[in-house]
């Protein structure tokens, strides 16, 4: 059974590279260790994060896909389920009942039949939508809700800053 | 990270909260750790009297145990992890399979066919494939096991190899999210609260360490075309242990225990 957490992970990164989803290009930093991957993250259009390109890092668990990766950002990002050292916190990256941000119970969950395609999915939607209900970052969460402006000025930076454009 | 002070506020008192989440959610991962490694993925056969040792002061347990004693010689004890029944029901309706050629490989066709369902009904390909191999790997290997002990031994040694336990355990957990799929005009009634019978697969029956409750039973049965009886025994009124065939009028072919939380194999 060793290597089957890799097998399963090049069978992603295959069916990334011959089917991409929009807005996402994600694969192992180095062929030689797929549990390490980047993925570059483009800010969905219509959102205050539009045109920019996020780059975050994946890290699986030797028991991947029993157990969910972790994702953090290496960018600069002011989000509400974003935390400020760039640790992603979203429902999928959990297993049920293994949440301290108590989501809603709708939310999607980590199971075996996930992948990082949904994940990826799912934070672009995140980017579009913050669920200000579990606030990683609590500053942003509260300036999205009281101070839009002024997040999407945030946002807006962050975007250019992504780009290298000063 | 330079400048992020200059357009981003600070939040450092919001991740030290944080933390005191993460520290807890290891501590629980830390104490799950411990049952796990002390007590094996599936046990040895023990007497059913063996069970008085856990409930020595408890006279409600101890006369109920006397009571599935009149029924049931041995009990085989399976890890609490919230895999246990998916881990115990695959374990036992395999045992019994070796017994009996003929329905092994009926059990073998099913199974055999049963990827092309689990796509059919929208499962992503790459995402099954791994525990089906698996699976049907694991049966390959005990049906050219001609000598029954062997084929026994064989078993008792992949349920206790994390690896293929587990994925043996996820691949029935996904049979039973394709059957209350299939079925779930039927099985939506038995859901509480206003999830569909899809987003109960995902959230009860799809991930790992979800324990089980009568709707989990219900449909692996289906899938697996197999009936179970479970015998309830809990600090409930009464000297007897309650017993439920699942489906209701079969003639079980598994036997399990169920104490509030966890079950185990049990043999007549």
């Amino acid at each position: 059974m060793a290597g089957s957490a890799l097998r399963r992970l090049m069978a992603e990164y295959k069916q990334l590279t011959l089917n991409p989803p929009e807005g996402i290009i994600a694969g192992p930093i180095n062929e030689e260790n797929f549990f390490e991957w980047e993925a570059l993250i483009t800010g969905p259009e219509g959102t205050c994060f539009e045109g920019g390109v996020f780059p975050a890092k994946l890290t699986f668990p030797p028991d991947y896909p029993l157990s969910p990766p972790k994702m953090q950002f290496t960018c600069d990002i002011f989000h509400p389920n974003i935390y400020s050292d760039g640790r992603v916190c979203i429902s999928i990256l959990h297993a049920p009942g293994d949440d301290p941000m108590g989501y809603e119970s709708s939310a999607e969950r980590w199971s075996p039949v996930q992948s990082v395609e949904k994940i990826l999915l799912s934070v672009i939607s995140m980017l579009a939508e913050p669920n200000d209900e579990s606030g990683a970052n609590v500053d942003a969460a509260k300036m999205w809700r009281e101070d839009r402006n002024q997040f999407n000025e945030i946002a807006e930076k962050l975007v250019r800053k992504t780009l290298g454009i000063p | 990270m330079g400048d992020e002070g200059e357009n981003v506020p600070a939040n450092e008192s919001n991740d030290s909260v944080v933390n005191q989440d993460e520290l807890i959610l290891a501590q629980q991962r830390q104490i799950e750790k411990e049952i796990s490694e002390s007590i094996p993925l599936v046990g040895e056969l023990d007497s059913v009297t063996s069970l008085c040792k856990e409930y020595s002061t408890d006279d409600v347990y101890l006369e109920k145990i006397k009571d599935l004693a009149s029924k049931y010689s041995h009990v085989r004890r399976t890890r609490p992890d919230g895999n246990c029944f998916f881990r115990a029901f695959s374990y036992a309706i395999l045992e019994k399979l070796l017994c009996d050629k003929d329905s092994f490989n009926t059990f073998y066709k099913l199974a055999e066919n049963s990827k092309n369902i689990l796509v059919e009904l929208g499962f992503q390909q790459f995402t099954v494939e791994d525990f089906y191999e698996t699976y049907m790997e694991v049966l390959k290997r005990l049906s050219d096991i001609d000598n029954l002990d062997d084929a026994k031994k064989e078993l008792h040694i992949i349920f206790n190899e994390q690896g293929y336990s587990d994925y043996m355990v996820v691949y029935l957990r996904l049979l039973t999210s394709a059957q209350l799929q299939k079925e779930k005009d039927f099985y939506s009634c038995f859901i509480e609260g206003h999830r569909t019978v899809v987003d109960f697969c995902h959230q009860e029956v799809e991930p790992m360490y979800k324990e089980s409750d009568h709707i989990h039973i219900m449909a692996a049965c289906s899938a697996l075309n197999t009936g179970v009886r479970v015998l309830y025994m809990d600090r409930g009124v009464g000297s007897s242990v309650t017993q439920h065939d699942l489906p209701e009028g079969c003639s079980p072919s598994v036997h399990l225990l169920y104490r509030p939380g966890h079950y185990d194999i049990l043999y007549p």
